[in-house]
């Protein structure tokens, strides 16, 4: 996981695009709390566009 | 028997896709015997005019190496898929966008700055860079454009073949030219090579897959029948096309990736960090920053000959002080 974000680093992706977590079978409020902070991160960042360099 | 049209062009390359078809020796002359050659830059004298003055799919084969990188490379592929019955794209460069491709990390502003601008041999005080289109003594004078991205050539024309390698093996250039005397031609799509990854044809000996430490090639003489990735050596192998014939690892060099990634896989770099991550024997944060210091550049290694044809294509450019958007307040963020 530090090697795929030092890599896409490199490419211009933001660090809080990705997330790696463990979460087992009977969190499920972790699960929740998590795929919530996620999505609201994501959205704060806005759409991906891969812009042409210019 | 009517002889073959054969079109040769080089856009954004080294010369080494030329040079590869001169390596088939006297076989050279087979060519010859089977094709007329209309179009060959480095070697002949035709020009772009006698192309646009043939009807359309009026040559039978053209192969192209070279990235796509200049409104001059655009114009030619399109010219010439319109002139050709049958486009190959032909080396790393024209299949996946090559070298040339790691440009894809910067764009023609920071390219030309450090070419131009930058470079310790350069005595450049009016700080020229190049233009499209000057006037000199009254005359007009047009260069083409550099574009920001890199591009492979089948995201500017169709392509029926791929023929990959840094440069092609003369093995793989002989097996096309057979092809074409016998009207031979595989199916449009194929990927002129194995298969299979490069792994699955290497005969060094695989055992256990567990490494400790990452070398650089300059760093350790491996072993020359053990694995090398086993040995710590980044071998591009799991995640690169069969068909070379194992020429680097002959060599005790690991595989570089010049054939791109195998049939069903996506993402060449993707895969070998996948790969890479699960050798690595990591204990603890300390054994993670240390191999993040012992791979230094993981964009350039991973991605060295395809960095176009992977599914970022390029750097995502943001003006500086940008990067992380999240770090903006939210009115910023969502006003972009």
């Amino acid at each position: 996981m530090p090697l795929l974000k030092k890599m896409l680093a490199q490419l211009g992706v933001e660090d809080e695009r990705v997330r790696l977590d463990w979460v087992s079978a009977s969190e499920g409020d972790r699960f929740a709390s998590i795929v919530n902070e996620m999505t609201a991160q994501i959205k704060a960042l806005g759409p991906f566009h891969r812009n042409n360099g210019g | 028997m009517t002889k073959l049209k054969l079109a040769l062009y080089w856009a954004s390359s080294c010369g080494g896709c030329e040079i590869a078809v001169l390596d088939t020796n006297e076989k050279i002359l087979d060519v010859v015997a089977i094709a007329d050659i209309v179009l060959w830059p480095v070697a002949v004298d035709f020009k772009y005019h006698h192309i646009e003055a043939m009807p359309d799919s009026a040559i039978d084969v053209c192969l192209f190496n070279g990235a796509i990188r200049s409104s001059e490379h655009e114009k030619v592929a399109k010219l010439l898929r319109a002139k050709s019955k049958v486009m190959a794209a032909f080396g790393s460069c024209a299949c996946f966008g090559g070298i040339p491709s790691l440009g894809n990390l910067t764009n023609r502003a920071e390219i030309f700055h450090t070419v131009y601008e930058e470079a310790p041999s350069n005595e450049n005080p009016s700080r020229t860079v190049p233009k499209t289109a000057t006037t000199v003594d009254g005359h007009h004078l047009e260069l083409p454009e550099t574009y920001d991205t890199v591009m492979t050539l089948e995201q500017v024309v169709p392509v029926e073949y791929f023929i990959p390698g840094c440069p092609p093996t003369v093995d793989l250039i002989l097996k096309v030219v057979s092809a074409l005397a016998n009207n031979s031609l595989p199916p449009p799509g194929t990927v002129i090579a194995s298969d299979k990854s490069l792994c699955e044809e290497c005969y060094r000996k695989k055992e256990d897959k567990k490494i400790t430490r990452v070398w650089r090639p300059h760093q350790i003489v491996p072993d020359p029948e053990k694995c090398l990735l086993e040995q710590g050596v980044i071998c591009c192998g799991p995640a690169t096309r069969g068909g070379c014939g194992a020429l680097c690892i002959k060599a005790n060099m690991p595989c570089e990736g010049c054939f791109g990634p195998p049939a069903g896989v996506l993402d060449q770099g993707a895969k070998l960090v996948s790969a890479i991550a699960s050798i690595y024997q990591a204990s603890g944060e300390e054994d993670v920053s240390r191999m993040l210091d012992e791979i230094v550049d993981p964009v350039g290694r991973f991605y060295r000959f395809g960095l176009a044809h992977s599914l970022l294509r390029r750097k995502r450019m943001t003006p500086p002080g940008t990067l992380s958007a999240a770090k903006q307040p939210l009115a910023e963020v969502t006003a972009r």
